[in-house]
């Protein structure tokens, strides 16, 4: 008989009604799993910098532990090597000693206590690896594509051996600290992607060679674990399904398959499907991918073993997940993103409180700070990585209660909003649109996914009603709407300005703004020049170069959406570069003419560039009403776009952080 | 005011040139640092030839994220071929590269070499200059062989000293 291990009853729940495969359990080696859903592992860098856990990675853990209402919830993967070249993140926890152990047994407790499976990863970064070392480990030394990572050093029999015993020992801690699932990570390019790929693993000797020659460590490492688990942990693995390295001579889909039959011949209790690699020149996870995109990798992995398959990757919504489990094409709904960006998701789902998620926005802010060595936050999630502080996760009410006069019902505004009411504050929301969400009314016409953004409005609004916020739409505030109503403060969310273009004056009829190119109020010619090149004016452009227009962006920065994490800016530079669109960065617009515009560089020099339409996309910072609320001595602050203009995240963190502290 | 483009042109042709003559300015008054701290017991050409190694060391770093060998090899070989020449091209060399005889082979044919002319204001033999290309290309080379798991060679088959006629130099599969 397979063992449970806490006792989950899902009958009521409008949740496991309207997605009745999420929550029915299933068995994963002898280990019976209340539901299907999995806390994918996720780094965070919270962890000290030698290894040890932290309060805050344990507060973080447990938060996504409620989360997973039964399920599996993993902890990070962990490094296994004295040397530390298989350390990957500054913040990576360790497990190359005892001494490591009670630490994580504060994560195996805290993941019980929330009566969670607690998924223990091991993971050796490989060729990704040697964050604070000179040189990182690999079957070859093929160089880096990546000049972020560290050179590889080829590993000896020896070394291999060493790496096997590793694993071993590092389950051997994980079992002991109260873990109930062993994992191996054989995800996007670290060490057991590095042997398994042909890309990576040139090797001549037993460990190389076709494809059960590169599984041969592996094999080994899997049949080390599984002995060193026991019969009631299940091992399982996470094996590439779609290296995406073609252009680099890496494995077929055949060799992935193959790799798969052969980890399950070594025993492995199920398989997590994954995708891409580091070094992959094609996307995978950013938010130009539509979600439900590689979901059919599951299937075609289903048709190649019999144990189960658990699957993430863009699955944000538990509709397909539910789908594909119920047709024998899934087993699991694996989640990372969604639970960075809302710990509680799945949870809220079988509540049947859907529309009280916060989406993720699929921005990769999370990864690109990870590799700068940064702990993990999250762009559209203030409480991320500040868990284990009660501030955040549970702020205090307010002393006493004040009215407070929103000014803006943007993203700014609305968190602001939400948080100060929940606090005990009467708060009225004010806006000069009829509806609420302020720019990004525009800002999701954008393509490659920016309607996403809109998930973030969805979320503010209802939070907004649940806690009791008044709205005022289609109200203008004034300075003589503040005089009458003396707010005792005075919250100004009311985005940027848009500076005016001085030259422009002969020939102004050429300019429109950016937010009515966006919502299709302004005319636009065939060939337009778009002043800013941030991202709402790369947005823009590419918006514009969709209906088939020239377009030509001119802007202050030094390279155009500086603004964008690189983890996704890279996606953007291809579309503008696909889409015809040039940019001319470091420079500025000196003068509109009949024909076009004047572009000066930074040093002086100039050209002509013809046009019809100048877009300004350019923003400034709105000291529009400050005067005022601070001559009628009102509590003032400013948050979002209006303190200075900059995105989707600053808004929200700033309505956060200010809705704590009103 | 309206642009005179013949002045916006010809000032940032200016521009262009002084950093590209600052390019090999820059490399030759180090090497005679390098040459000072080395002593006398060190050949200047072992110098240069180390620094040319480290070029192409730091260069191929660059090229690694754009290879494809979707191209198949011909393709491939032109892409790398047109890498090689618009690193000289863009120290104001004009180098174009041509299809060899099988799709293996390219030639990076160069007719206008400032180098030599930098390495004569600094008193240093021509030979050093033609050794050097070919040691740095060799570099980048290695690193992007072992990359693709391909051999890959250059050699120089036709340097002319102080920029006049035509340099060749062939990359093949080796
Ligand atoms: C095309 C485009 C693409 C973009 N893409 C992205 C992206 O990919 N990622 C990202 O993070 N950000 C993006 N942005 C930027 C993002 O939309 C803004 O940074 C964000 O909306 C700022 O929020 P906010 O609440 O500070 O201000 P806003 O959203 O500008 O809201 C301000 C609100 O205040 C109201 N208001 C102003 N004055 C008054 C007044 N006196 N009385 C009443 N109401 C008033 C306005 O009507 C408005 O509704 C994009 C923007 C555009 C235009
Ligand atoms: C910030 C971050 C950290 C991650 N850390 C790990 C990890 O430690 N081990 C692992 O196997 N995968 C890791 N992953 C991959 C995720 O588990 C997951 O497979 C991937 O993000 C795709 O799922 P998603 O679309 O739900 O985010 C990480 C992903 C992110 C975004």
């Amino acid at each position: 008989m397979a063992k449970t291990l806490f006792e989950w009853d899902y009958s009521g729940f409008p949740g496991a009604e309207k997605y009745p495969h999420l929550f029915k359990p299933i068995q994963l080696g002898n280990l019976m799993v209340p539901n299907r859903v999995k806390y994918a592992a996720t780094e965070e860098n919270l962890n000290a910098h030698d290894g040890f856990v932290t309060d805050a990675g344990v507060a973080y853990m447990r938060e996504r532990a409620k989360g997973v209402v039964g399920g599996l919830c993993f902890m990070q993967g962990v490094y296994m090597d004295e040397k530390r070249q298989g350390q990957g993140y500054v913040g990576q926890a360790a497990a190359w000693d005892d001494k490591f152990i009670p630490g994580l047994k504060r994560i195996a407790d805290a993941l019980h206590e929330e009566r969670a499976v607690a998924g223990f990863q091991l993971m050796d970064c490989g060729r990704v690896g040697a964050v604070e070392v000179d040189y990182c480990h690999g079957p070859s030394a093929v160089p880096q594509r990546l000049r972020i990572f560290k050179p590889v050093q080829e590993m000896t029999r020896d070394d291999i051996k060493a790496v096997v015993q590793q694993h071993v020992d590092a389950a051997r801690r994980g079992v002991e600290a109260g873990f109930d699932v062993m994992e191996i990570s054989g995800i996007v390019g670290y060490l057991i992607s590095n042997f398994i790929s042909s890309y990576t693993n040139r090797r001549t000797d037993e460990y190389g060679g076709d494809i059960r020659g590169r599984m041969r460590a592996v094999v080994e490492i899997i049949e080390g674990v599984k002995a060193a688990c026991g019969p009631d942990i299940p091992v399982g693995i996470r094996l590439c399904s779609e290296e995406l390295l073609d252009d680099v001579r890496g494995n077929t889909i055949e060799e992935s398959m193959e790799s798969y039959k052969i980890s399950e011949e070594a025993g492995v209790d199920y398989i997590s499907c994954t995708l891409g690699w580091q070094e992959s020149i094609y996307p995978v996870i950013s938010r130009d991918i539509p979600m439900g995109n590689w979901i059919h990798l599951a299937k075609r992995a289903k048709e190649h073993v019999k144990v189960p398959i658990q699957m993430a990757y863009r699955l944000f919504k538990p509709g397909l997940p539910n789908e594909k489990i119920g047709a024998g094409e899934l087993d699991f709904w694996e989640i990372c993103r969604s639970m960075i960006a809302d710990p509680l998701m799945p949870k809220k789902v079988l509540e049947g409180k859907e529309e009280e998620v916060r989406h993720c926005v699929a921005c990769n802010l999370c990864l690109a700070r990870l590799f700068r060595d940064a702990p993990m936050t999250c762009y559209i999630n203030p409480v991320c990585a500040h868990e284990s502080d009660p501030e955040f996760t549970d702020p205090p009410a307010a002393e006493e209660e004040k009215e407070v006069m929103i000014v803006g019902a943007g993203p700014a505004g609305l968190e602001c909003a939400y948080m100060a009411a929940s606090r005990g504050h009467e708060v009225h929301v004010y806006d000069k649109r009829d509806v609420i969400g302020g720019t990004l009314n525009e800002a999701k016409n954008a393509p490659y996914g920016d309607d996403e953004l809109w998930t973030c409005i969805e979320y503010q609004k209802v939070m907004c009603e649940k806690a009791g916020v008044e709205f005022h739409l289609g109200t203008e505030v004034t300075e003589a709407l503040i005089e009458e109503e003396v707010p005792d403060t005075v919250v100004l969310a009311t985005g940027p300005v848009y500076p005016e273009i001085e030259s422009a004056a002969k020939n102004s009829d050429k300019v429109v703004n950016l937010l009515d190119v966006m919502s299709g109020k302004a005319e636009v010619g065939e060939k337009v020049v778009i002043w800013g090149n941030r991202k709402p004016g790369i947005g823009c452009a590419l918006h514009l170069a969709k209906q088939g227009k020239k377009v030509t962006i001119v802007g202050k920065e030094r390279t155009a959406g500086f603004d964008i994490n690189p983890s996704f800016k890279w996606r953007y530079m291809i579309y503008m570069r696909q889409s015809g669109i040039v940019a001319y960065n470091d420079c500025d617009i000196v003068e509109v003419t009949e024909e076009g515009v004047t572009v000066q560089t930074y040093d002086g020099v100039r050209w002509q560039v013809a046009c019809d339409t100048i877009v300004v996309s350019e923003r400034a910072t709105n000291d529009n009403l400050k005067k005022v609320v601070q001559s009628e001595g009102i509590e003032l602050f400013v948050v979002g776009d209006a303190l200075i203009p900059r995105n989707l995240s600053s808004a929200v963190h700033d309505g956060y952080r200010i809705g704590m502290r009103v | 005011m309206p642009v005179n483009v013949e002045k916006e042109l010809s000032q940032s042709w200016k521009r262009l040139h002084g950093a590209q003559a600052e390019i090999g300015k820059t490399f030759y008054r180090w090497r005679q640092v390098a040459l000072e701290f080395a002593g006398d017991e060190v050949a200047p050409l072992d110098v240069s030839l180390r620094a040319a190694e480290i070029f192409g060391k730091d260069i191929s770093k660059s090229f690694l994220p754009r290879l494809n060998w979707l191209k198949g090899e011909e393709g491939f070989m032109l892409i790398l071929g047109k890498a090689l020449a618009g690193i000289w091209n863009t120290d104001g060399a004009i180098a174009k590269v041509e299809k060899g005889d099988n799709p293996g082979e390219i030639f990076i044919k160069c007719s206008r070499d400032p180098w030599p002319t930098w390495a004569k204001e600094f008193g240093v033999p021509m030979e050093e200059v033609a050794l050097c290309r070919e040691r740095m290309y060799q570099s980048i080379l290695e690193d992007v062989g072992a990359f693709m798991n391909i051999p890959l060679k250059v050699e120089m088959q036709k340097a002319i000293s102080r920029g006049q006629g035509e340099t060749v130099m062939r990359l093949y599969k080796a």
